[in-house]
Protein backbone atom coordinates (compact mmCIF):
# COMPACT_ATOMS: atom_id res chain seq x y z
CA UNK A 1 0.00 0.00 0.00
CA UNK A 2 1.04 3.21 -0.80
CA UNK A 3 0.76 5.08 2.22
CA UNK A 4 2.00 8.39 0.95
CA UNK A 5 -1.35 8.83 -1.38
CA UNK A 6 -3.39 9.09 1.94
CA UNK A 7 -1.06 11.47 3.45
CA UNK A 8 -3.86 13.63 3.80
CA UNK A 9 -6.08 11.58 5.14
CA UNK A 10 -3.93 10.22 8.02
CA UNK A 11 -2.95 13.46 8.93
CA UNK A 12 -6.72 13.56 9.49
CA UNK A 13 -7.20 10.58 10.91
CA UNK A 14 -4.38 11.39 13.50
CA UNK A 15 -5.57 14.74 14.21
CA UNK A 16 -9.53 13.23 14.87
CA UNK A 17 -7.46 10.19 16.84
CA UNK A 18 -5.83 13.25 18.88
CA UNK A 19 -9.14 14.69 19.31
CA UNK A 20 -10.97 11.69 20.36
CA UNK A 21 -8.21 10.94 23.23
CA UNK A 22 -8.73 14.14 24.67
CA UNK A 23 -12.15 13.51 24.84
CA UNK A 24 -11.52 10.26 26.94
CA UNK A 25 -8.79 12.57 29.10
CA UNK A 26 -11.48 14.58 29.59
CA UNK A 27 -13.90 12.02 30.85
CA UNK A 28 -11.65 10.07 32.84
CA UNK A 29 -10.53 13.20 34.56
CA UNK A 30 -14.23 14.48 35.01
CA UNK A 31 -15.19 11.02 36.11
CA UNK A 32 -12.35 10.43 38.79
CA UNK A 33 -12.32 13.91 40.27
CA UNK A 34 -15.58 14.28 40.34
CA UNK A 35 -16.63 12.44 43.24
CA UNK A 36 -13.47 13.13 45.04
CA UNK A 37 -13.95 16.74 44.49
CA UNK A 38 -17.82 16.76 45.77
CA UNK A 39 -16.86 15.30 48.80
CA UNK A 40 -14.04 17.87 49.06
CA UNK A 41 -15.98 20.53 48.55
CA UNK A 42 -19.00 19.32 50.92
CA UNK A 43 -15.86 19.02 53.55
CA UNK A 44 -14.81 22.22 53.09
CA UNK A 45 -18.35 23.51 53.02
CA UNK A 46 -18.84 22.26 56.57
CA UNK A 47 -15.84 23.42 57.77
CA UNK A 48 -16.71 26.96 56.69
CA UNK A 49 -19.64 26.29 58.23
CA UNK A 50 -18.24 24.88 61.71
CA UNK A 51 -15.62 27.91 61.69
CA UNK A 52 -19.12 30.86 61.04
CA UNK A 53 -20.72 28.82 64.33
CA UNK A 54 -17.81 28.66 66.02
CA UNK A 55 -16.93 32.77 65.51
CA UNK A 56 -20.58 33.19 66.11
CA UNK A 57 -21.46 31.63 68.80
CA UNK A 58 -17.51 32.09 71.00
CA UNK A 59 -16.79 35.64 70.02
CA UNK A 60 -14.36 36.43 72.32
CA UNK A 61 -15.06 40.09 71.68
CA UNK A 62 -19.05 39.96 72.79
CA UNK A 63 -17.99 39.97 76.53
CA UNK A 64 -17.26 43.95 75.52
CA UNK A 65 -20.34 44.20 73.13
CA UNK A 66 -22.70 43.11 76.03
CA UNK A 67 -21.63 45.93 78.07
CA UNK A 68 -23.67 48.31 75.53
CA UNK A 69 -26.71 46.68 77.45
CA UNK A 70 -25.89 48.48 80.42
CA UNK A 71 -25.30 52.00 78.67
CA UNK A 72 -28.31 51.89 76.72
CA UNK A 73 -30.81 53.43 79.08
CA UNK A 74 -30.38 55.68 81.96
CA UNK A 75 -28.85 54.09 84.33
CA UNK A 76 -30.50 54.58 87.38
CA UNK A 77 -33.32 52.47 85.65
CA UNK A 78 -30.42 49.57 85.57
CA UNK A 79 -29.13 46.86 87.69
CA UNK A 80 -26.66 44.70 86.21
CA UNK A 81 -24.43 41.99 87.21
CA UNK A 82 -22.10 40.27 84.99
CA UNK A 83 -19.70 37.03 86.06
CA UNK A 84 -17.32 35.88 84.13
CA UNK A 85 -19.32 34.81 80.66
CA UNK A 86 -23.05 34.99 82.52
CA UNK A 87 -24.85 38.53 83.17
CA UNK A 88 -27.73 39.39 85.10
CA UNK A 89 -29.56 42.30 83.94
CA UNK A 90 -33.17 43.93 85.97
CA UNK A 91 -33.75 47.39 83.97
CA UNK A 92 -37.35 49.56 85.75
CA UNK A 93 -39.70 52.03 84.31
CA UNK A 94 -38.44 51.68 80.75
CA UNK A 95 -40.90 53.67 78.41
CA UNK A 96 -42.00 51.94 75.20
CA UNK A 97 -38.78 53.48 72.92
CA UNK A 98 -36.28 51.97 75.33
CA UNK A 99 -38.30 48.90 75.70
CA UNK A 100 -37.97 48.42 71.86
CA UNK A 101 -34.25 50.01 71.62
CA UNK A 102 -33.05 47.29 74.67
CA UNK A 103 -34.98 44.24 72.86
CA UNK A 104 -33.68 44.59 69.49
CA UNK A 105 -29.72 45.07 70.87
CA UNK A 106 -30.33 41.95 73.16
CA UNK A 107 -31.54 40.17 70.24
CA UNK A 108 -28.71 41.21 67.67
CA UNK A 109 -26.41 40.00 70.41
CA UNK A 110 -24.23 36.50 69.49
CA UNK A 111 -25.70 35.65 73.51
CA UNK A 112 -27.41 32.47 74.58
CA UNK A 113 -30.55 34.05 75.95
CA UNK A 114 -31.37 32.26 79.40
CA UNK A 115 -34.39 34.34 80.58
CA UNK A 116 -35.99 37.31 79.21
CA UNK A 117 -38.94 38.77 81.17
CA UNK A 118 -40.90 41.68 80.31
CA UNK A 119 -44.24 43.04 82.78
CA UNK A 120 -46.10 46.11 82.31
CA UNK A 121 -46.90 48.30 84.88
CA UNK A 122 -49.34 51.23 84.09
CA UNK A 123 -47.43 52.70 80.63
CA UNK A 124 -43.59 51.46 82.17
CA UNK A 125 -42.30 48.13 81.38
CA UNK A 126 -39.65 46.41 83.46
CA UNK A 127 -37.45 43.81 82.33
CA UNK A 128 -35.12 40.96 83.40
CA UNK A 129 -32.42 39.91 81.22
CA UNK A 130 -30.30 37.12 82.08
CA UNK A 131 -27.78 35.18 79.27
CA UNK A 132 -24.23 33.44 78.76
CA UNK A 133 -21.81 33.02 76.12
CA UNK B 1 15.41 0.79 3.18
CA UNK B 2 12.31 0.81 1.09
CA UNK B 3 10.75 3.76 2.97
CA UNK B 4 13.66 5.86 1.42
CA UNK B 5 14.45 5.28 -2.01
CA UNK B 6 12.15 5.14 -5.04
CA UNK B 7 12.59 1.47 -6.19
CA UNK B 8 9.21 1.40 -7.50
CA UNK B 9 8.58 0.51 -11.70
CA UNK B 10 8.68 3.62 -13.86
CA UNK B 11 5.75 3.11 -16.72
CA UNK B 12 6.03 5.39 -19.48
CA UNK B 13 2.46 6.23 -20.30
CA UNK B 14 1.23 7.74 -23.99
CA UNK B 15 -2.14 7.64 -25.44
CA UNK B 16 -1.48 4.48 -27.73
CA UNK B 17 -0.08 2.61 -24.97
CA UNK B 18 -1.55 -1.06 -24.51
CA UNK B 19 -3.54 -1.23 -21.19
CA UNK B 20 -1.98 -2.58 -18.20
CA UNK B 21 -2.86 -5.40 -15.95
CA UNK B 22 -0.99 -4.59 -12.43
CA UNK B 23 -0.76 -6.57 -9.63
CA UNK B 24 1.84 -3.59 -7.40
CA UNK B 25 2.23 0.20 -7.63
CA UNK B 26 4.33 1.72 -10.20
CA UNK B 27 5.66 5.34 -10.72
CA UNK B 28 4.09 6.72 -14.27
CA UNK B 29 6.41 9.30 -16.55
CA UNK B 30 4.02 11.27 -18.60
CA UNK B 31 5.04 11.96 -22.47
CA UNK B 32 4.49 15.53 -23.07
CA UNK B 33 1.20 14.61 -24.81
CA UNK B 34 -0.47 14.92 -21.00
CA UNK B 35 1.45 17.73 -20.06
CA UNK B 36 2.28 21.86 -21.19
CA UNK B 37 5.69 22.83 -20.72
CA UNK B 38 6.97 26.49 -20.48
CA UNK B 39 10.58 27.41 -20.28
CA UNK B 40 11.37 31.08 -18.48
CA UNK B 41 14.43 33.01 -17.76
CA UNK B 42 12.51 34.89 -14.62
CA UNK B 43 14.56 37.16 -11.89
CA UNK B 44 13.73 34.83 -9.39
CA UNK B 45 15.34 33.36 -6.80
CA UNK B 46 12.63 31.54 -4.48
CA UNK B 47 11.01 28.22 -5.85
CA UNK B 48 7.72 29.58 -3.55
CA UNK B 49 7.92 32.77 -5.92
CA UNK B 50 8.14 30.83 -9.51
CA UNK B 51 5.26 28.56 -8.12
CA UNK B 52 2.85 31.69 -7.21
CA UNK B 53 3.43 33.28 -10.34
CA UNK B 54 2.71 30.07 -12.72
CA UNK B 55 -0.96 29.94 -13.47
CA UNK B 56 -0.50 33.63 -14.90
CA UNK B 57 2.42 32.26 -17.06
CA UNK B 58 0.00 29.83 -18.40
CA UNK B 59 -2.87 32.55 -18.56
CA UNK B 60 -5.22 32.09 -21.85
CA UNK B 61 -4.03 28.53 -22.52
CA UNK B 62 -6.29 26.66 -21.01
CA UNK B 63 -9.99 26.74 -20.86
CA UNK B 64 -10.22 25.36 -17.24
CA UNK B 65 -7.15 26.88 -15.57
CA UNK B 66 -8.29 25.98 -12.34
CA UNK B 67 -8.03 22.38 -13.24
CA UNK B 68 -4.49 22.83 -13.83
CA UNK B 69 -1.89 21.96 -11.34
CA UNK B 70 1.81 22.81 -11.61
CA UNK B 71 5.37 21.74 -10.95
CA UNK B 72 8.23 24.19 -11.32
CA UNK B 73 11.61 23.33 -10.64
CA UNK B 74 14.98 25.03 -11.81
CA UNK B 75 17.46 23.79 -14.54
CA UNK B 76 20.50 25.60 -14.64
CA UNK B 77 19.39 29.56 -15.75
CA UNK B 78 15.87 28.69 -16.39
CA UNK B 79 12.79 28.07 -14.60
CA UNK B 80 10.73 24.81 -16.00
CA UNK B 81 6.83 25.36 -15.59
CA UNK B 82 4.83 22.05 -16.57
CA UNK B 83 1.26 22.62 -16.26
CA UNK B 84 -1.25 19.30 -15.83
CA UNK B 85 -4.06 18.33 -15.24
CA UNK B 86 -4.41 15.24 -12.48
CA UNK B 87 -8.07 14.25 -13.20
CA UNK B 88 -7.85 13.75 -17.10
CA UNK B 89 -4.55 12.24 -16.65
CA UNK B 90 -6.32 9.91 -13.87
CA UNK B 91 -8.83 9.32 -16.43
CA UNK B 92 -6.74 7.95 -18.99
CA UNK B 93 -4.89 6.20 -16.53
CA UNK B 94 -8.18 4.77 -15.59
CA UNK B 95 -8.41 3.80 -19.33
CA UNK B 96 -5.56 1.81 -19.05
CA UNK B 97 -5.99 -0.56 -16.50
CA UNK B 98 -4.12 1.71 -14.05
CA UNK B 99 -6.01 2.48 -10.62
CA UNK B 100 -5.04 5.63 -9.17
CA UNK B 101 -4.10 3.36 -6.11
CA UNK B 102 -1.35 1.39 -8.30
CA UNK B 103 -0.01 4.88 -9.11
CA UNK B 104 3.06 5.85 -6.34
CA UNK B 105 3.99 9.03 -8.04
CA UNK B 106 3.70 10.54 -11.59
CA UNK B 107 6.91 12.39 -13.58
CA UNK B 108 7.11 14.17 -16.12
CA UNK B 109 8.83 13.02 -19.46
CA UNK B 110 10.69 16.75 -19.46
CA UNK B 111 11.95 15.87 -15.78
CA UNK B 112 14.15 13.37 -17.02
CA UNK B 113 15.48 15.40 -20.11
CA UNK B 114 18.98 14.37 -19.68
CA UNK B 115 18.25 10.87 -19.90
CA UNK B 116 17.01 10.82 -23.68
CA UNK B 117 20.47 10.54 -24.95
CA UNK B 118 18.63 9.05 -27.97
CA UNK B 119 15.19 8.81 -29.08
CA UNK B 120 13.13 6.45 -26.92
CA UNK B 121 10.06 4.28 -29.32
CA UNK B 122 6.98 4.72 -28.04
CA UNK B 123 4.85 2.12 -29.65
CA UNK B 124 5.15 1.53 -33.53
CA UNK B 125 4.61 5.20 -34.79
CA UNK B 126 6.24 7.79 -32.57
CA UNK B 127 9.08 8.49 -29.78
CA UNK B 128 10.58 10.60 -27.56
CA UNK B 129 13.30 12.90 -28.33
CA UNK B 130 15.20 15.55 -26.18
CA UNK B 131 15.92 18.61 -28.58
CA UNK B 132 17.72 21.56 -26.67
CA UNK B 133 17.20 19.76 -23.95
CA UNK B 134 13.26 19.78 -23.96
CA UNK B 135 11.06 16.15 -24.50
CA UNK B 136 9.12 16.14 -27.30
CA UNK B 137 7.19 13.78 -29.31
CA UNK B 138 8.01 12.70 -32.86
CA UNK B 139 7.19 10.66 -35.77
CA UNK B 140 9.48 7.54 -35.75
CA UNK B 141 9.69 7.99 -39.70
CA UNK B 142 11.50 11.39 -38.57
CA UNK B 143 14.24 9.22 -37.30
CA UNK B 144 17.59 8.46 -39.06
CA UNK B 145 17.59 4.71 -40.23
CA UNK B 146 20.73 4.70 -38.00
CA UNK B 147 19.91 6.14 -35.03
CA UNK B 148 20.65 4.55 -31.80
CA UNK B 149 17.65 3.21 -29.72
CA UNK B 150 17.45 4.27 -25.85
CA UNK B 151 15.47 1.37 -23.60
CA UNK B 152 13.35 3.08 -21.20
CA UNK B 153 13.85 1.83 -17.99
CA UNK B 154 13.85 2.87 -14.43
CA UNK B 155 17.04 4.56 -14.73
CA UNK B 156 15.07 7.67 -16.21
CA UNK B 157 13.04 7.93 -12.44
CA UNK B 158 14.12 11.46 -11.46
CA UNK B 159 14.75 12.85 -8.08
CA UNK B 160 11.32 14.38 -7.47
CA UNK B 161 8.11 13.55 -8.31
CA UNK B 162 4.15 14.61 -8.35
CA UNK B 163 2.44 12.49 -5.35
CA UNK B 164 -1.15 11.47 -7.09
CA UNK B 165 -2.98 12.82 -4.48
CA UNK B 166 -6.59 14.14 -5.44
CA UNK B 167 -7.08 11.68 -7.66
CA UNK B 168 -8.55 9.26 -6.04
CA UNK B 169 -12.33 9.07 -4.64
CA UNK B 170 -11.65 9.28 -1.53
CA UNK B 171 -8.61 11.48 -1.47
CA UNK B 172 -8.43 14.85 0.42
CA UNK B 173 -7.63 17.79 -1.04
CA UNK B 174 -5.00 20.08 1.34
CA UNK B 175 -7.07 22.85 1.82
CA UNK B 176 -9.58 20.38 3.39
CA UNK B 177 -7.19 18.38 4.74
CA UNK B 178 -5.99 21.47 6.55
CA UNK B 179 -9.35 22.77 7.74
CA UNK B 180 -10.82 19.46 9.21
CA UNK B 181 -7.44 18.37 11.15
CA UNK B 182 -7.65 22.19 12.46
CA UNK B 183 -10.89 21.55 13.60
CA UNK B 184 -9.83 19.00 15.41
CA UNK B 185 -7.08 19.48 16.87
CA UNK B 186 -8.74 22.76 18.29
CA UNK B 187 -11.21 20.83 19.87
CA UNK B 188 -8.42 18.39 21.02
CA UNK B 189 -6.90 21.84 23.17
CA UNK B 190 -10.21 22.40 23.87
CA UNK B 191 -10.58 18.65 25.67
CA UNK B 192 -7.30 18.43 27.49
CA UNK B 193 -7.55 22.28 28.84
CA UNK B 194 -11.13 21.71 30.39
CA UNK B 195 -9.66 18.48 31.62
CA UNK B 196 -6.70 20.09 33.01
CA UNK B 197 -9.23 22.55 34.69
CA UNK B 198 -10.74 19.57 36.71
CA UNK B 199 -7.70 18.38 37.16
CA UNK B 200 -6.72 21.92 39.02
CA UNK B 201 -9.87 22.56 40.41
CA UNK B 202 -10.00 19.49 42.62
CA UNK B 203 -6.13 20.69 43.66
CA UNK B 204 -7.23 23.64 44.62
CA UNK B 205 -10.06 22.77 46.83
CA UNK B 206 -7.70 20.62 48.11
CA UNK B 207 -5.35 23.63 48.60
CA UNK B 208 -8.11 25.19 50.09
CA UNK B 209 -9.22 22.39 53.14
CA UNK B 210 -5.45 22.19 53.66
CA UNK B 211 -5.38 26.39 54.45
CA UNK B 212 -8.53 26.09 56.38
CA UNK B 213 -6.88 22.91 58.44
CA UNK B 214 -3.89 25.24 59.06
CA UNK B 215 -5.64 28.22 60.54
CA UNK B 216 -8.03 25.82 62.65
CA UNK B 217 -5.58 22.89 63.74
CA UNK B 218 -8.67 21.75 66.26
CA UNK B 219 -10.46 21.22 63.18
CA UNK B 220 -7.90 17.91 62.32
CA UNK B 221 -9.87 15.83 64.62
CA UNK B 222 -12.70 14.12 63.52
CA UNK B 223 -13.92 13.88 67.14
CA UNK B 224 -13.35 17.35 67.88
CA UNK B 225 -15.21 18.67 64.61
CA UNK B 226 -18.57 16.48 65.36
CA UNK B 227 -18.93 17.76 69.27
CA UNK B 228 -17.96 21.28 68.20
CA UNK B 229 -20.77 20.61 65.61
CA UNK B 230 -23.10 19.17 67.79
CA UNK B 231 -22.60 22.21 70.59
CA UNK B 232 -22.45 24.96 68.15
CA UNK B 233 -25.51 23.62 65.84
CA UNK B 234 -27.21 23.17 68.95
CA UNK B 235 -26.89 26.66 70.46
CA UNK B 236 -27.59 28.11 66.49
CA UNK B 237 -30.66 26.79 66.37
CA UNK B 238 -31.86 27.39 69.80
CA UNK B 239 -31.13 31.28 69.89
CA UNK B 240 -32.26 31.63 66.27
CA UNK B 241 -36.03 30.26 67.19
CA UNK B 242 -36.05 32.21 70.45
CA UNK B 243 -35.01 36.02 68.66
CA UNK B 244 -38.04 34.41 65.50
CA UNK B 245 -40.41 33.76 68.06
CA UNK B 246 -39.64 37.40 69.91
CA UNK B 247 -39.73 39.03 66.34
CA UNK B 248 -43.07 37.15 65.24
CA UNK B 249 -44.39 38.66 69.07
CA UNK B 250 -43.39 41.79 67.90
CA UNK B 251 -44.83 41.71 64.72
CA UNK B 252 -48.11 40.79 66.21
CA UNK B 253 -48.40 44.21 68.26
CA UNK B 254 -51.05 46.78 66.44
CA UNK B 255 -53.37 49.07 67.32
CA UNK B 256 -55.32 48.06 70.33
CA UNK B 257 -52.63 45.49 71.52
CA UNK B 258 -50.51 46.13 74.21
CA UNK B 259 -48.26 43.59 75.34
CA UNK B 260 -49.03 42.64 79.52
CA UNK B 261 -46.20 40.28 80.10
CA UNK B 262 -43.82 38.51 78.77
CA UNK B 263 -41.58 35.51 79.52
CA UNK B 264 -38.79 33.49 77.57
CA UNK B 265 -36.42 30.68 79.06
CA UNK B 266 -34.57 28.26 77.18
CA UNK B 267 -37.56 25.47 76.75
CA UNK B 268 -41.06 27.72 76.68
CA UNK B 269 -42.24 31.28 76.23
CA UNK B 270 -45.37 32.54 77.67
CA UNK B 271 -46.51 35.65 76.38
CA UNK B 272 -50.37 38.11 77.27
CA UNK B 273 -51.51 40.51 75.39
CA UNK B 274 -53.60 43.00 76.80
CA UNK B 275 -56.31 44.40 73.56
CA UNK B 276 -58.41 47.30 73.73
CA UNK B 277 -61.37 44.92 73.01
CA UNK B 278 -63.13 41.54 72.25
CA UNK B 279 -62.95 42.17 69.00
CA UNK B 280 -59.39 42.74 68.45
CA UNK B 281 -58.53 39.81 71.22
CA UNK B 282 -60.06 37.63 68.31
CA UNK B 283 -58.40 39.37 65.65
CA UNK B 284 -55.22 38.73 67.20
CA UNK B 285 -55.70 34.93 68.19
CA UNK B 286 -56.35 34.77 64.47
CA UNK B 287 -52.96 36.31 63.58
CA UNK B 288 -50.96 34.21 66.38
CA UNK B 289 -52.57 30.62 64.86
CA UNK B 290 -51.77 32.03 60.95
CA UNK B 291 -48.23 32.77 62.53
CA UNK B 292 -48.27 29.23 63.62
CA UNK B 293 -48.73 29.90 67.74
CA UNK B 294 -51.90 27.16 67.88
CA UNK B 295 -51.63 28.10 71.55
CA UNK B 296 -52.93 31.36 71.47
CA UNK B 297 -56.85 32.13 72.84
CA UNK B 298 -58.76 34.59 74.77
CA UNK B 299 -58.38 34.76 78.46
CA UNK B 300 -60.79 37.19 80.03
CA UNK B 301 -62.67 39.17 77.52
CA UNK B 302 -59.66 40.87 76.17
CA UNK B 303 -56.91 39.40 77.34
CA UNK B 304 -54.73 37.00 74.85
CA UNK B 305 -52.84 34.27 75.95
CA UNK B 306 -49.71 32.40 73.95
CA UNK B 307 -47.64 29.33 75.97
CA UNK B 308 -45.63 27.07 73.72
CA UNK B 309 -42.28 25.21 73.84
CA UNK B 310 -39.48 26.34 71.58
Amino acid sequence: MNWKLYKNELIVVASLLLMLSAILYKNNQISSRAQEMLSTKKTVREFRELITLQKTWADKKISKKINKLEKIVPSSKVKWSKKGKKLTASYKDLDPKELNKLIKNILSMAAQIQELKINRNDSSYDVEFKCKW
Amino acid sequence: MSFLVNNKVLLLAYSGMKEQSLSHSVNIMLTPQFYTLKKEKLPLKYLYQAKKIAPSLFEGLFENSEKYDYLVYKEEEEWIFIAYDLEAISNFLLSKGIKPEQVAKIFFAQQASSSFTAPVLLGERDALVSLDNTVVMIPQIALKEDNDIVTFNDSFTPKRGVTPQGIHGLTLSRRQTIGLAGFFTLFALMFFVEGWRYTHDSQSTQEEMQMLLEENPSLQSQYTRESIAAKYKMIDKNERRKREVVKTLAGMIFKGVKIGSFKLNEKAFKVEFICSDAKVAKRLVQLAKKSEFNSAKVVTGNVVHIEEKL
